[in-house]
C-alpha cells in the first residue's frame, strides 16, 4: 500500500483483544501506530489489510528536533497542542482572550504548514493526545482535532481519550457514536484527497529559519498572523533561492541575521520587479532604496526600490503579534484573497489548486462541541465571506451534508457569501 | 427611572415647546451656553438619498462655505469596535459605525464648499493600524472617500497614537475641566481649521447614548490614556484600550497631566461623561452630524444582544450640544434628563456636563430646529427594544406611530459582549 494513503490511528496499549480490529472494518483508518502490540493484534490487523507501524520506528520528534533530511516518507511531529479554544483554566468554562480580544485558539496548523514547507513532498503526521485531567473531548472536539490537521494537508494520528478507549471495546452506545463521528470525519477528508495537493497561498511570504535564535519570532509570527486572519506562504530560509515568488505582493524577512549575498540579490530582484520587501533594521543597509515614501505603518522607513518598495524597520521587532499586524498593513488587506466577517472563532485556510486556478477556503470552527464554554452542538453562524477575485461558482462542503452550491448575495453593493451555520468545519470550493 | 409614558409625554411637550422656540430669534436670548440652529431630516436609506439630504441640511444651518473654504477640515468618524464582527449578516456600518455613505457625502459637500484638505480621523479601538486598513477590514474601500472629493486632498489618520505627527498637542479644558485639566492628543486635532464630528445615533451601555459628543471619546490616544501605556512617556503604539478612563485604574504617563481628583469616583458612569465633555470643550466641534439612518439599540457593549433599528434620521448643526440635544429628543429621550433617568440611568448626562463647560445648550426651548419636526420623525429607541424573548418592543401599541425597526418576529442576531 502506498504510504501516501495511510490513515493512522494510535492503537491504545490497553487494547489487547485482537477482535477490536473489527472496529476498523469499512473505516478510512488503514494504519495502526502501536507500541509493542501483541502478535495476535498485529496478525489480525494484517488479515484486515491494516498496516502496523511501530511507534519507535517513526522518528517522532518536536518541530525543533526533526530530522528534515530523513529518508522516511513522512515527518512525525510531537509536542503539539490539543486544538481548541484556550480555557482560562481547565474546566473553567471561560475562554482566554488573545491580543485581539478574540478567543485564544490553540492550533497545530501553523506547525503542520511549516513542516510541509520544510519537507516538501513528505506526509506530515501530527501526534498529540486528548487533554487529561478534565472532561473528555466529545465528538465535536475530535472533529476539530482531525480538521485542524487535515486543513493543512497533514494527518492527525488519531488518539482516543482514556474514557473512550475503555468504553469503546464494551460497545457503549455513546462511545460508538463518538467513534462513528471520528471515522466519518476522517472519511470526509480522505474523500477530498485532491485538496491535499492544494498549495497554501497568500499575498505575503514569510521567510525565516524558524529555528535557533529565530525560532520564537518566526514561529509565533506564523501562529499570530494566522490568528489575525492573514493568509501567507511559508518559505524556509534554506529554500529562498529556489522558491517561487510568483504572485506575491510582499516578502517578509524575519531573521535579524542578514541574508547572504545570493539571497540579497534574489530579494532585491523581487522588490525591483514591483514587490514589497519588509526587513528588520539589521538588514536595511543591504537594501538601500531610493526616495523615501510616506509609510502608513509606524516603525518603518519605506523607500522606493525600482518598481517596488522596501520597508525597513526603524526599531527592533520584539513582539510577533505586532510584527504580524505590521506586515499585514504594509502589504495591505486590500490584497487579501478573502475577507471574512464573524470568523473570529475560526482558523481560516486558503489554498490554491496546483494549476493555480481553483481555490479552497477552509474554516475550522473551534466553538463547536464541548471545547468552548461547554456549548456542545453550538454552531458557528453568520459567517460571511467576500472573494474579490473573479470566479464562476462556489460549492460549500460540511462534515454532515452533501456539497451544495452556495449562491452569492449582494450587501451594500458588495457580493459576498453567507455561510450556513456549521459546528466544526466548512469548506468553500471556488471554481474560476 | 423615567417611564415610557414619561417619554411619550415628553415628546408631546417638546413639540409644544419647539413651536414656541422657533419664534425666538436665532441668537440665544438667555445667558449661559450658546445655542445654534440644528437641521433634522428624515432619510429612509443609505445611498443616493444621503447627499441631497445633507446638502439641504447644511443649507438649513446657514451653509458651510464660510466655515470651510480654503480650510483644512478634520472629520472624526465613529468606528468603534471590531470592524469585521457583525451582528448577524448586517454590516457594521448599518448598526455601529458611521456609514460610509454619510462620510462620503460629507467629504463631497465639504470639498464642494471649498475645503482645501480633508483629513478623516478615528482612533480605531486599541490599534495603531492605518485607518485605511481598518476601513478595508470593515469591507469599505477608502479610495471611495478620495473619489468623493471634488478637489480637496483627502487624507486618513489613526489618531490613537502619534501617527504622522512629531509630537502630541496639549489641549487645555476651559473652566479647568471635569476630569482632567488638559489632554494630549494626536496632532490632527490641532492641525485643522475646522473639526467635524460624525457620530452614530445609538444607545451605549455606559454613557447612555452615543451621538456626536460621545463620538469624540475616541479623540484621546490609547498610547497615553490606554492600558499598557508606559509610566513616563506615551507608548509608541497602543497596548490596550481606554480602561484607565473607564475605571480610573491608573494615571496617564507622567508626560501628560494627571486627572484633577484621583479621589473622585472610579465609576465609568461618572468618568466617561466628564471625559467626553472635557474633550468637546477643549477641541470644539465646528460641525456635528449624526447618522441615525440605521442603527442599533439595546445598548452598545451592554452585554445584551444589539438590536438593528432603522430610525431614518440625520441631524446636523454647528453646535455639538444642540445637535445632540435634538438627536437625543429624536431618540425619544429628554435631553434635560440627568442621572437616574433615561437614557442616563447609569451615567451622568454628557449633555449637561458639556453645557456646564459652556459648549452649548441642551435646552430645546433655545434651539431652533430646521427641517423635520422632532415629534413627527422621532424614533423611540427604548420602545423599539426587543423583549427578553427576542420579540420586538414592549408596548402594546408599538407600531402605531413607530417607523423602521424590525418586523415582528424578526429578532436581531446579537453580537454580545466583548467589543471595545
Amino acid at each position: 500500500m502506498a504510504d501516501t494513503v495511510l490513515v493512522p490511528f494510535r492503537w491504545p496499549a490497553a487494547w489487547t483483544d485482537a477482535k477490536l480490529i473489527s472496529l476498523f472494518e469499512g473505516s478510512p483508518i488503514n494504519c495502526l501506530v502501536a507500541s509493542g502490540a501483541s502478535p495476535a493484534v498485529v496478525g489480525a490487523a494484517g488479515k484486515a489489510g491494516l498496516t502496523v507501524l511501530e511507534w519507535g520506528s517513526l522518528d517522532a520528534a518536536p518541530l525543533a528536533k526533526v530530522n528534515w533530511n530523513t529518508a522516511a516518507p513522512r515527518i512525525m511531529l510531537t509536542d503539539l497542542v490539543w486544538p481548541r479554544v484556550k480555557l482560562a483554566a481547565p474546566g473553567a468554562g471561560q475562554a482566554q482572550s488573545g491580543p485581539t480580544g478574540a478567543p485564544w485558539i490553540d492550533s497545530n496548523s501553523w506547525v503542520a504548514r511549516l513542516a510541509a514547507a520544510r519537507a516538501s513532498g513528505k506526509q506530515v503526521w501530527l501526534d498529540f493526545e486528548p487533554p487529561k485531567g478534565e472532561a473528555p473531548p466529545d465528538e465535536g472536539a475530535y472533529r476539530v482535532a482531525i480538521a485542524d490537521a487535515a486543513a493543512t494537508g497533514a494527518r492527525w494520528v488519531v488518539q482516543l481519550d482514556d474514557q473512550l478507549s475503555k468504553a469503546l471495546p464494551s460497545g457503549n452506545a455513546d462511545a460508538l457514536k463518538t467513534w462513528r463521528g471520528i471515522l466519518a470525519t476522517l472519511a470526509f477528508f480522505e474523500k477530498q484527497s485532491a485538496w491535499r495537493a492544494y498549495v497554501h497561498q497568500g499575498p505575503l511570504a514569510i521567510v525565516s529559519t524558524f529555528a535557533g535564535d529565530n525560532e520564537y519570532m518566526g514561529t509565533e509570527l506564523l501562529n499570530l498572523a494566522a490568528r489575525n486572519k492573514m493568509v501567507y506562504r511559508i518559505i524556509d530560509r534554506s529554500r529562498v533561492l529556489s522558491a517561487d515568488l510568483t504572485g506575491l505582493r510582499g516578502v517578509l524577512w524575519v531573521d535579524n541575521d542578514p541574508p547572504a549575498a545570493g539571497i540579497v540579490a534574489r530579494l532585491a530582484a523581487f522588490a525591483r520587479g514591483g514587490g514589497l520587501l519588509i526587513v528588520p533594521a539589521t538588514a536595511a543597509p543591504l537594501f538601500k532604496g531610493e526616495r523615501v515614501l510616506d509609510c502608513p505603518v509606524a516603525g518603518y522607513e519605506l523607500r522606493a526600490f525600482g518598481k517596488g518598495t522596501v520597508a525597513a524597520a526603524t526599531r527592533e521587532w520584539d513582539d510577533p503579534y505586532f510584527l504580524a499586524l505590521d506586515a499585514h498593513n504594509l502589504v495591505s488587506r486590500r490584497y487579501d484573497p478573502i475577507r471574512v466577517f464573524n470568523g473570529s472563532s475560526c482558523w481560516i485556510h486558503y489554498s490554491v489548486a496546483p494549476d493555480g486556478k481553483d481555490s479552497l477556503i477552509q474554516l475550522v470552527g473551534f466553538t463547536g462541541g464541548r471545547s468552548f464554554r461547554g456549548g456542545s452542538g453550538r454552531l458557528v453562524d453568520d459567517v460571511a465571506i467576500r472573494i474579490p477575485a473573479r470566479h464562476r461558482s462556489v460549492t460549500v462542503y460540511t462534515l454532515d451534508a452533501a456539497p451544495v452550491p452556495l449562491e452569492p448575495v449582494t450587501v451594500d453593493k458588495q457580493v459576498e457569501y453567507h455561510l450556513p451555520g456549521f459546528s466544526n468545519y466548512i469548506a468553500l470550493e471556488v471554481k474560476v | 427611572m423615567t417611564t415610557n409614558i414619561d417619554r411619550r409625554s415628553f415628546l408631546a411637550n417638546a413639540a409644544g415647546a419647539l413651536a414656541g422656540a422657533v419664534l425666538l430669534p436665532r441668537a440665544a436670548k438667555s445667558q449661559g451656553a450658546p445655542a445654534s440652529p440644528v437641521a433634522l431630516s428624515r432619510c429612509t436609506s443609505y445611498g443616493a438619498e444621503v447627499l441631497p439630504a445633507l446638502r439641504k441640511m447644511f443649507d438649513q444651518i446657514g451653509g458651510i462655505g464660510s466655515l470651510v473654504k480654503g480650510k483644512t477640515v478634520a472629520i472624526k468618524a465613529n468606528m468603534t469596535g471590531d470592524p469585521d464582527i457583525r451582528a448577524g449578516f448586517i454590516p457594521i456600518e448599518r448598526m455601529t459605525f458611521t456609514h460610509p455613505d454619510v462620510l462620503g457625502a460629507t467629504v463631497h459637500l465639504l470639498s464642494l464648499a471649498g475645503a482645501s484638505r480633508i483629513r478623516i480621523l478615528e482612533s480605531p479601538w486599541k490599534s495603531a493600524e492605518p485607518l485605511e486598513e481598518y476601513m478595508i477590514l470593515a469591507g469599505w474601500e477608502p479610495n471611495d472617500f478620495i473619489r468623493a472629493s471634488t478637489g480637496a486632498k483627502v487624507e486618513f489618520e489613526n489618531t490613537n497614537f502619534l501617527g504622522r505627527g512629531k509630537q502630541y498637542h496639549r489641549f487645555t479644558v476651559p473652566k479647568g475641566g471635569h476630569l482632567f485639566p488638559a489632554y494630549d492628543l494626536n496632532h490632527s486635532y490641532y492641525d485643522c481649521d475646522v473639526f467635524v464630528s460624525i457620530g452614530k445615533m445609538k444607545e451605549h451601555a455606559t454613557a447612555g447614548i452615543t451621538l456626536a459628543i460621545k463620538n469624540c471619546f475616541g479623540n484621546i490616544p490609547c498610547t497615553i490614556y490606554g492600558d499598557g501605556a508606559p509610566q513616563d512617556e506615551p507608548g509608541l503604539v497602543p497596548r490596550g484600550g481606554r480602561n484607565p478612563i473607564h475605571a480610573g485604574n491608573r494615571q496617564p504617563p507622567k508626560s501628560s497631566p494627571p486627572e484633577k481628583d484621583p479621589a473622585s469616583p472610579r465609576d465609568a458612569g461618572y468618568r466617561i461623561p466628564r471625559c467626553i465633555a472635557d474633550i468637546v470643550a477643549m477641541r470644539p466641534v465646528d460641525l456635528a452630524i449624526i447618522d441615525g439612518i440605521e442603527s442599533m439599540n439595546n445598548g452598545e457593549n451592554s452585554g445584551r444582544p444589539e438590536n438593528y433599528v432603522k430610525p431614518h434620521l440625520l441631524v446636523a448643526g454647528r453646535n455639538v450640544v444642540c445637535v445632540d440635544a435634538v438627536g437625543a429628543a429624536a431618540m425619544g429621550f429628554d435631553p434635560m434628563a440627568d442621572r437616574g433617568h433615561a437614557p442616563f440611568e447609569r451615567a451622568d448626562s454628557t449633555l449637561r456636563l458639556a453645557e456646564e463647560l459652556g459648549v452649548g445648550t441642551r435646552d430645546l426651548k433655545r434651539i431652533e430646529v430646521a427641517g423635520a419636526k422632532i415629534r413627527e420623525v422621532a424614533f423611540d429607541f427604548r420602545m423599539s427594544r426587543p423583549n427578553a424573548d427576542g420579540t420586538p418592543g414592549g408596548w402594546p401599541d408599538r407600531g402605531a406611530g413607530q417607523r423602521g425597526g424590525r418586523a415582528p418576529g424578526q429578532s436581531a442576531p446579537g453580537r454580545g459582549q466583548g467589543r471595545g
